[in-house]
């Protein structure tokens, strides 16, 4: 399938996104909520472009956009710049207080606003929301509707199904979720957690649940030693190291 | 904690109303509506029960509680007033009797006494222009309300 990006000329597989597609030949699309992990959603639309079909022009967010045509693509005509302009500057409006969009609302030069809150951090990309699903946990969501929307729990207490394992917290672009570390302690969503510590070096490094939870997924003998991802990863290269000494 | 006979007979209503539906996904508003109907506001355990039902994530059944306007995650006062803020009853003064409401009761839209007496809402319009700014309690319309009238229709209806 023939398809232009930006004057290039690229061969894109049938059902391919348009950001897939333009990564893949090295063409920049900006995005906000897309993670390679889970796909395109569609949520922010920083990532929109102009698809060119005969005489026919529109724009759509590349994220989403499967080419199933041969089509032509701009990715940064005045027009979208204008759009991403918008996107940044309403963003900043709502999140002044992450470093982030502060970054990003300099870098787009963003139209002069009133923060709404000027504590708020999150831009309601979603990308915790589906951390939280695919690690299977489905403890938060985005609740009310508008100008209310906001990620939460459910009735905003502690969920019975959230183990702690702060997936959210580490994919959230803005530092929006709070993780509170302490006394081998970890709080977030309003529980806190025991931690687990490394059987080799002694530093705390998950959640007791998260422990039985991937103990569950895996479906497989664990070895019996607990050990964080470092210590994991020197050992296995030992254990490796050992192995070829041996043959 | 100890549970009376009203909290179970609740749980039984929220169960065969529930159970009125197959387990699946797509009747979850349907069930929901069904359970605002009858309670005049979605208990948390019947929403519990529902996901149960369903067998779907808590977190989708709340994200979808709250998106909709008809449904209440509070208990409903014994008497709803519901003040009318469309355009005719606006310009001829609904922010006033919403304001004087707040002053009598204490209560913004969406709210409930503290004593359960009364919830205030607002709503979009009645159909009614001619007769505004209209103020609707439980189900009978109070016409061309002011601040005056407005403590008297209260009052009439705390007597109940």
């Amino acid at each position: 399938m023939k398809v232009t990006i930006d004057g290039k000329n690229i061969e894109a597989k049938l059902g391919e996104t348009i950001l897939e597609a333009a990564k893949r030949v090295g063409v920049e699309i900006p995005t906000l909520c897309y993670s390679e992990a889970f796909g395109g959603q569609g949520v922010c639309r920083m990532c929109m472009v102009e698809v060119k079909e005969g005489e026919r022009k529109r724009l759509v967010a590349s994220c989403t956009y499967p080419i199933t045509r041969e089509i032509e693509v701009q990715t940064n005509t005045p027009e979208l710049q204008e759009i991403r302009r918008n996107i940044i500057t309403l963003l900043y409006r709502r999140a002044p207080n992450s470093d982030y969009m502060k970054k990003l609302y300099q870098e787009y030069e963003g139209i002069s606003v009133e923060p709404v809150d000027p504590a708020e951090k999150c831009i309601m990309c979603r990308l915790c929301v589906k951390a939280c699903e695919k690690v299977g946990a489905y403890a938060i969501s985005a609740i009310m509707r508008g100008t209310e929307k906001r990620i939460a729990t459910p009735f905003d207490e502690a969920s019975p199904n959230c183990i702690g394992c702060s997936a959210c917290a580490d994919i959230c672009p803005t530092g929006a979720i709070i993780v509170k570390k302490e006394n081998g302690k970890q709080e977030i969503w309003h529980k806190t957690f025991e931690m687990s510590r490394c059987e080799n070096c002694g530093k705390y490094f998950s959640t007791l649940p998260v422990n039985e939870h991937v103990k569950e997924q895996l479906d497989i003998e664990m070895s019996g030693e607990n050990l964080c991802p470092n210590c994991r990863r020197k050992k296995l290269a030992s254990d490796i190291a050992e192995v070829s000494v041996n043959r | 904690m100890a549970e009376n006979s009203q909290q179970t007979a609740d749980r039984e209503v929220m169960s065969s109303i529930i159970n009125r539906y197959p387990p699946e996904r797509r009747f979850i508003l349907a069930i929901m509506q069904d359970l605002q109907k009858q309670f005049n506001y979605l208990p948390k355990e019947a929403l519990q029960m529902t996901a149960e039902h369903v067998n779907t994530p808590m977190t989708v059944i709340f994200s979808m509680a709250t998106f909709y306007k008809a449904f209440s995650l509070v208990p409903k006062g014994r008497v709803v007033l519901k003040t009318c803020d469309g355009t005719a009853c606006h310009i001829k003064g609904s922010t006033i009797i919403i304001d004087e409401v707040y002053k009598i009761l204490g209560i913004r839209p969406g709210e409930t006494t503290p004593d359960g007496q009364f919830s205030l809402e607002t709503v979009n319009c009645l159909g009614a222009c001619a007769i505004a700014p209209v103020l609707l309690a439980n189900d009978r319309v109070y016409p061309k309300v002011t601040p005056a009238l407005l403590r008297e229709i209260i009052e009439e209806n705390r007597g109940q």
